[in-house]
């Protein structure tokens, strides 16, 4: 199975690729659209800021939401997440919509959230076999989902209780970083490559 | 709840782990890559690599050992002592780092933090501080402590956040070795004053000084070195009498990756 991480210009790749090959995937990194849309599963890795990422989205992301709403499978991470969504107070430009809401600032005293939290999951598919996670998270934003049934998972900071995760057809998104969540971030990652081969 | 971290640091020399006192008496202790990994099993939260080459032709053996190691490296990496310059920060973090951490270069030129934020998000820019205590303050030092500046650490803490940080690492000179504990004071009066989570560094000789640093000291993390590369002590152990104390580190995960893949 070929999945496309998508590359915004920023940052490290590496461990999420390497994850994503070690559960079987073949890997190919692009920023061409075209090219990633192609791919039988698309990456949004969760590394930059979110007003560059949008730039590098099509002017139009029509496309790119209505292969994701046709059921492409996706995993987009920390920024991948929110770029899921309609718009964010991070920056000018917009998601990919797939998910109606927004990105919000963290009110927290201590910004960014940076570290190891609790995360509350849901029964979804993506956390087979984790238990009690506990994982990384290094973010300033996060994701207010419009409907509320798209969250999948949930997790507090500093009394502010936000989504970690939410999915919509065979999109996922997460908050934290499973490539940087040790031995339960991986299976998380092996549990998408899974789930991305049979999509439902 | 956001678990207080423990992150091990690793001083790396040519592609190496070395080992010695005050940058003295450098000896060879490991492959960064096993070393980095072996900590992770242990449960450590973080790892940072602190380059010690002196010469520039150590820049392209860094790149090398940071790209092997976020291959094999599943929780963050945050390297230090490579950056010079803003140009240095794209290829580190395109070769696998999480986070770069700057001091020397960003004492010259404060800018690199904005440009570095700017271009890659706070989260991964860390200023690092090395503080030593003159009168009832702390004076910052650059060049591995060598230095002196004319720059107050709880200032240049605050500004080095408003310039664009997303972290501080903060090691208090005089506790550096010492194993006596943390610079309690010092961390708690930076920890205070800025809205970015503070690393206590300098002076981890048990866990009660790591309890300490998140009680008292107000540290989001604390870093721990010698003590582990000597052999007193585990990343597990230093964990589980945490716990015992009711600091709520993060469980060393029972589920190792090898076991996740099958």
């Amino acid at each position: 199975m070929n999945v496309a991480l998508f590359d915004y210009g920023a940052g490290n790749l590496h461990s999420l690729g390497k994850a994503l090959e070690e559960a079987g995937a073949r890997v190919t990194v692009t920023s061409d659209w075209k090219d990633a849309l192609a791919q039988d599963a698309l990456v949004l890795p969760g590394v930059g800021a979110f007003g560059p990422a949008a730039a590098a989205l099509p002017k139009d992301p029509a496309p790119v939401r209505d292969a994701l709403a046709a059921g492409m499978p996706c995993l987009g991470i920390c920024l991948g997440m929110q770029l899921l969504f309609d718009d964010s107070e991070e920056a000018a430009g917009h998601g990919i919509g797939l998910m109606p809401g927004k990105v919000r600032l963290l009110d927290a005293r201590i910004v960014p959230q940076m570290g190891w939290n609790d995360v509350e999951t849901g029964p979804d598919p993506i956390f087979a076999g984790v238990e009690d996670l506990v994982a990384y998270f290094a973010n300033s934003y996060v994701c207010i989902p419009t409907d509320i049934s798209d969250a999948i998972a949930w997790s507090e900071y500093d009394g502010i209780r936000s989504a970690a995760g939410a999915r919509r057809s065979n999109t996922w998104g997460l908050q934290f970083h499973p490539e940087k969540s040790s031995g339960p971030g991986r299976r998380i990652i092996a549990n998408f490559v899974a789930l991305a081969r049979e999509p439902s | 709840m956001l678990r207080p971290r423990v992150i091990v640091c690793l001083d790396v020399k040519d592609g190496r782990v070395v080992k010695g006192t005050q940058f003295q008496n450098l000896r060879d202790v490991g492959d960064p890559v096993e070393l980095a990994t072996r900590y992770e099993a242990e449960g450590a939260d973080e790892v940072v690599f602190l380059d010690v080459s002196a010469s520039k032709e150590a820049r392209g053996t860094l790149l090398e050992v940071v790209r092997r190691t976020a291959e094999r490296l599943f929780v963050p990496l945050t390297v230090g002592g490579g950056v010079r310059s803003a140009a240095d920060i794209g290829p580190l973090l395109r070769a696998g780092a999480d986070k770069i951490s700057v001091n020397t270069a960003a004492v010259r030129d404060p800018g690199l933090l904005s440009l570095g934020a700017e271009r890659f998000g706070s989260q991964c820019i860390v200023a690092s501080i090395d503080a030593l205590r003159e009168n009832e303050r702390w004076r910052c030092y650059t060049h591995g402590g060598t230095e002196r500046t004319e720059l107050d650490a709880v200032e240049w803490a605050a500004e080095c956040e408003a310039r664009g940080a997303g972290e501080i690492l903060l090691t208090s000179i005089d506790q550096d070795g010492a194993r006596n504990g943390y610079d309690l004071e010092l961390t708690r009066q930076v920890a205070d004053s800025v809205p970015v989570p503070v690393i206590a560094s300098g002076g981890a000789g048990g866990a009660e000084h790591l309890r300490d640093a998140f009680t008292d000291g107000h540290a989001s993390a604390a870093l721990v070195a010698g003590i582990l590369h000597d052999g007193l002590t585990t990343v597990g152990a230093l964990k589980s009498a945490l716990n015992g104390w009711g600091i709520a580190v993060r469980p060393v995960a029972n589920l190792r990756p090898s076991e996740a893949l099958s």
